[in-house]
């Protein structure tokens, strides 16, 4: 250990610099990964619908001629016929998909009652079925309690299903099946229903905070969301949409899309975060690994006839390739000693200015462990090199 | 051509301090060609850098061509050594990625002279050593003698007042050791200065004069007639010859 | 001499070519993953109208609940109510004002072969032609009698011209939309202001809209706004209610060429809201703002933090490769110290074998900036494919490519600098002897 200190002290430049670099890559590499894990958690979420087998469309009338409610009941008889469908519903916008619509929710009447604000998806009763919704208490909607509604009129459905994440915010307490809410602190409904989860969109309150009631919207545009049969869905995607585009001409069909799909255009930002932050991770770490072996080639390079002496005077491969690899190894524990402290402090950098979470501990720990890897296998090439290198080195002169 | 007086030079390290050149002082005729020798250790190395302009020395002083040249700066030493010193080493010190021509080119490179001038003086140095058919050569496709006459020429190239030599057949076999000596001694004859350190007094005896350094001092002279007498025995066959 | 020392430096490059393209690659993937960064940030926080963004303003008015701010702390809603910007346009003493919001409908071509396809409505008055330098292809902005008399016509945008005309001179023309017949009076040129200042929400790049009619059309026509849309009192469902409602969904902007319009704009707007809290409206704290496009820009944080992150992490790449090639410089540098000793016997200047190794630097430099050019442009179109509508922030143009290259020079002297003064400060007898 000694002489191998003392020949690195003697190289300060070159060590210093390895040590720099292997600091700045674990900073970079524990804060990064930090992040992509954080954003892999956020997209592998669970939306509580059946996300492979589900799609779903919007239908625009647009001519004079259009009438909402035929139009809605005959689409609705279409999809429903259809071999390999399970269900299908109307709804007034598609979960997960850059449209929503949220209101506030109070669980006492009056006003300045602080509220909840909850994602609204008005469906009819097969929509539990059609989303692949849980119930985990009470019951679905009734077909008699689903009214078709005309836009320019005052609605308060009677009866509503909501999420448990949104039962649990307005009841903190539990029991809320059964219980009253009210729109804005005023129109009350009560729950039937609680659904495990639905997530709809986070444009303001929770993902997962979503009601479910039991009404169609006559309007010129309704979505409609379709549930297929396992394996089915691609095949059905293109047959719905031209079988409805030409059932009717008063009316278009748009934004044909798997919920699969809609759901990745959800996260698109924290996916492109991901992965742009894991090919700078993969740059990174090729950049420094190459940086250090290239060093270790020329230092193997440079010390050839001393690694002859040395062999001449009895040192045994293993000799050699342990005393570059404790070099090695001994540079990187440098770095990564300081690349620790530095880690932390761009953490803390981030989440004083980019609302990033606190880092958990044990990323520091997994790069250290990275680091040394990387260390120890960019080095063992030069190092075998330098193992090779024949005793007789030492007695040649040029 | 060359006046040392008083010059001493040490060098020093965290443990030790090694007296290189003590007190020395050193005449030297311009067209002379003189001999060192001295035992390993004894200051010779050191007084060629001295000699060379690439070490400076703590007292003392160096005339060079009647020029005080002992407290110069970097520049100013290093322009000297481009236009009035010629080196020749003795491992060669050729640049390896540069074929014969560019090497013999760099000295005139780094005296700003024009590309025709330039190619002259290459051209006639290659000449001189007799390797003008080998200008596109690398040095590694050289043998060692070959190699030295290249240095030869780009010491010859930069038309130095003043000849260096450290051991220059130090790598090289006796015949060609012998060609060496003669192409320096023939460098000489054309009015030159030459200083060759050299612990083989077999090449000592082409000199004019032998200087014998011991613990960093000049410590004999030998008689100059010796040497006139070694320069007379025909070139080419000094073998035989002993003291 | 440079010509000299350049060939020096290929020759040395080519002399050990595994470990030239190490360097250049370092260098190259440095100046690729942050130029990529760069560029995205660079086009995100670019001024999309630098000809009058100081002189256009965004106008809010806090009409929000009285006990609960839009978003706190304390901030007024980016956008205003139908009834509050009529009245704005009708009364303000601006040179040029404008009120707008997006809708969405579906153009039915006249030509019957041609299907009917949706289209992104932006409902404005007139004054958003002027107002924000759209180039117009062919005719030009409605008049003033179709705002005041609510006519039924249409600018398009190019592509919409493209898709309903073939893109030739549609004015005088007409199309369905609304399920009624609109003349076109204009079509503008391809444009695309970067951010899309003027209407942030949904997503700050996305393109403008494909057709423009005017917004005194939304009561008789009940155009429904299909943007976002706030409410914090409940209100009747009907059409008319909406218009009356304390929803804001409408984009008010003002063009205030001096500071003294500024000032009277300003205290217009406090005077319309001190009278309307007259009328029992506006019941909190006075909290009217005028913000430069600019200002607008970084309010509404169109540079989002995902991008000063990866800004941020990209440059600090940039620097482990700096250090990267900084410690194979010196490697290699000092491993030929010896060749450089040779020169400095033979009369190189310290300032010589610099400058020497310098140029080896610079041309590593540039050979790792044009590398890191196709490497930027490469990563350009990963982002571009992972994000949504960046395809106006993806573009690399000269003065960019300019940049790259010139950081790339910066960077690699920067690294080269220490390497090079240490090969030239060493001794120069030291290397002379056998080595």
């Amino acid at each position: 250990m000694r002489p191998i200190l003392s020949a690195l002290l003697r190289n300060k430049t070159g060590a210093v610099l390895v040590v720099i670099q292997i600091a700045i890559t674990l900073a970079i590499v524990v804060n990064a990964l930090f992040i992509v894990n954080q954003r892999l958690a956020l997209i592998g979420r669970p939306t509580g619908m059946d996300e492979a087998n589900i799609f779903s469309l919007y239908s625009f009338g647009f001519t004079s001629n259009f009438r909402a409610g035929p139009t809605i009941q005959q689409d609705l008889r279409t999809l429903r016929g259809l071999p390999g469908v399970i269900d299908a519903t109307p709804i007034n916008l598609v979960p997960m998909s850059s449209s929503g619509s949220d209101l506030t929710l109070t669980a006492q009447r009056g006003e300045n009652v602080p509220g909840v604000d909850a994602g609204i998806y008005d469906v009819d009763e097969h929509g539990l079925n059609a989303l692949g919704l849980k119930l985990i208490a009470g019951r679905n909607f009734t077909h008699q309690e689903v009214d078709y509604v005309d836009p320019e009129k005052d609605y308060t459905p009677p009866v509503v299903i909501v999420t448990q994440g949104l039962a649990k915010a307005l009841f903190p307490n539990g029991g809320a099946l059964g219980k009253t809410l009210y729109w804005g602190g005023k129109k009350p409904s009560r729950i039937v229903g609680i659904v495990k989860r639905f997530y709809g969109n986070d444009y303001s309150g929770h993902i997962g905070w979503s009601i479910l009631l039991p009404d169609v919207t006559t309007a010129k545009q309704i979505a409609y969301v379709v549930r297929a049969q396992p394996g089915q869905r691609d095949r059905l995607m293109p047959k719905v949409e031209k079988m409805l585009g030409q059932s009717n001409r008063d009316r278009t069909i748009m934004q044909m899309s798997a919920m699969s799909k809609t759901i990745a255009g959800h996260y698109r930002e924290d996916r492109a975060m991901a992965v742009i932050l894991i090919v700078v991770i993969a740059l990174l770490i090729a950049v420094t690994a190459l940086g250090i072996f290239g060093l270790a080639v020329f230092n193997v390079n440079r010390r050839r006839k001393q690694i002859g002496i040395r062999r001449a005077l009895g040192a045994r491969r293993v000799d050699i390739i342990g005393y570059f690899m404790t070099e090695s190894w001994l540079m990187t524990t440098i770095g990564v000693v300081i690349g620790s402290a530095l880690a932390v402090g761009l953490n803390y950098w981030l989440v004083m200015h980019y609302a990033v979470p606190r880092l958990a501990w044990y990323y520091v720990p997994a790069g250290i462990g990275l680091l040394w890897v990387l260390g120890a296998v960019a080095v063992l090439m030069p190092a075998l090199r330098a193992a090779s290198i024949p005793p007789a080195v030492a007695t040649r002169t040029v | 051509m060359l006046d040392m007086t008083h010059i001493n030079k040490v060098y020093r390290t965290d443990l030790v301090e090694t007296r290189a050149l003590r007190d020395f002082s050193l005449h030297v005729e311009e067209g002379e060609f003189v001999a060192v020798t001295g035992p390993s250790g004894s200051g010779k190395t050191t007084f060629l850098n001295v000699t060379g302009l690439l070490e400076t020395f703590e007292q003392g002083e160096y005339r060079l061509d009647g020029k005080d040249v002992s407290r110069l700066n970097d520049n100013e030493r290093s322009r000297i050594r481009n236009e009035k010193i010629g080196f020749i080493f003795q491992s060669f010190n050729l640049i390896p990625d540069l074929d014969v021509f560019d090497n013999v080119d760099v000295p005139l490179r780094y005296r700003g002279l024009r590309a025709a001038e330039r190619t002259r003086r290459i051209e006639q140095a290659l000449e001189v050593v007799g390797l003008a058919s080998r200008t596109k050569h690398l040095p590694s496709q050289l043998s060692g003698g070959q190699q030295q006459r290249v240095a030869i020429a780009r010491a010859l190239a930069g038309e130095p007042r003043l000849l260096l030599a450290d051991e220059p057949t130090g790598n090289v076999d006796s015949l060609m050791a012998r060609e060496i000596l003669q192409l320096i001694s023939g460098i000489n004859e054309y009015g030159t200065t030459i200083i060759m350190v050299t612990h083989d007094p077999e090449m000592a005896r082409y000199a004019h004069r032998n200087v014998h350094i011991m613990d960093g001092q000049v410590t004999e002279l030998e008689p100059a007639d010796v040497h006139l007498a070694a320069r007379q025995q025909p070139i080419g066959a000094p073998d035989g010859r002993s003291l | 001499m440079f010509f000299y020392n350049l060939r020096l430096a290929l020759l040395s490059l080519r002399r050990n070519p595994a470990l030239s393209a190490l360097m250049i690659g370092a260098i190259a993937v440095g100046i690729g993953a942050s130029m990529t960064m760069f560029t995205v940030y660079y086009l995100m926080s670019a001024d999309p109208i630098p000809q009058k963004s100081a002189h256009l303003y965004r106008v809010q008015l806090d009409n929000w609940d009285p006990d609960k701010p839009y978003a706190p702390p304390d901030k007024a809603p980016e956008q205003m109510t139908y009834r509050d910007a009529v009245s704005l346009m009708k009364q303000g003493p601006a040179p040029l004002s404008n009120a707008m919001f997006r809708s969405f409908t579906v153009a039915q071509p006249s030509d019957k072969n041609k299907s009917p396809f949706p289209v992104r409505v932006r409902v404005t008055y007139r004054n958003f032609f002027p107002m924000f330098d759209t180039p117009f292809e062919y005719g030009g902005a409605w008049g003033k009698s179709d705002d005041a008399e609510a006519h039924q016509v249409v600018v398009l945008s190019n592509e919409t011209n493209e898709r309903l005309f073939g893109g030739e001179n549609s004015v005088g023309k007409s199309v369905k939309l609304y399920h009624r017949y609109f003349k076109v009076v204009g079509v503008l040129k391809p444009w695309r202001p970067t951010p899309r200042y003027y209407d942030l929400t949904a997503t700050a790049f996305a393109k403008p809209d494909d057709v423009y009619v005017p917004l005194s059309l939304t009561a008789p026509l009940q155009i429904q706004p299909g943007g976002i849309m706030s409410c914090w009192k409940s209100n009747g469902s009907d059409f008319q209610s909406l218009l009356n409602s304390e929803c804001v969904w409408l984009q008010f902007w003002v063009q205030l060429d001096t500071p003294t319009q500024v000032a009277a704009y300003k205290s217009f707007l406090d005077d319309y809201v001190r009278e309307q809290k007259k009328l029992g409206r506006f019941q909190r704290p006075l909290n009217n703002h005028l913000r430069n496009v600019m200002q607008w820009l970084d309010y509404e944080h169109v540079v989002a933090s995902d991008n000063s992150i990866l800004l941020g992490l990209a440059f600090m790449f940039l620097a482990v490769c700096l250090v990267n090639m900084m410690g194979l410089l010196l490697a290699k540098f000092l491993g030929r110290a010896a060749q450089s000793g040779v020169r400095r016997a033979l009369g190189a200047s310290r300032a010589m074998i610099f400058y020497q190794h310098l140029v080896e630097v610079a041309v590593i430099g540039f050979c790792g900036g044009l590398a890191g050019l196709a490497l930027t442009w490469l990563g350009l179109r990963l982002v571009s494919g992972l994000y949504r509508n960046y395809e106006g922030l993806t573009q690399l143009d000269p003065t960019l490519a300019g940049i790259a290259i010139g950081i790339a020079l910066v960077a690699a002297l920067v690294a080269g600098i220490y390497p090079a003064w240490r090969i030239c400060r060493t001794s120069v007898a030291m290397h002379l002897k056998t080595q």
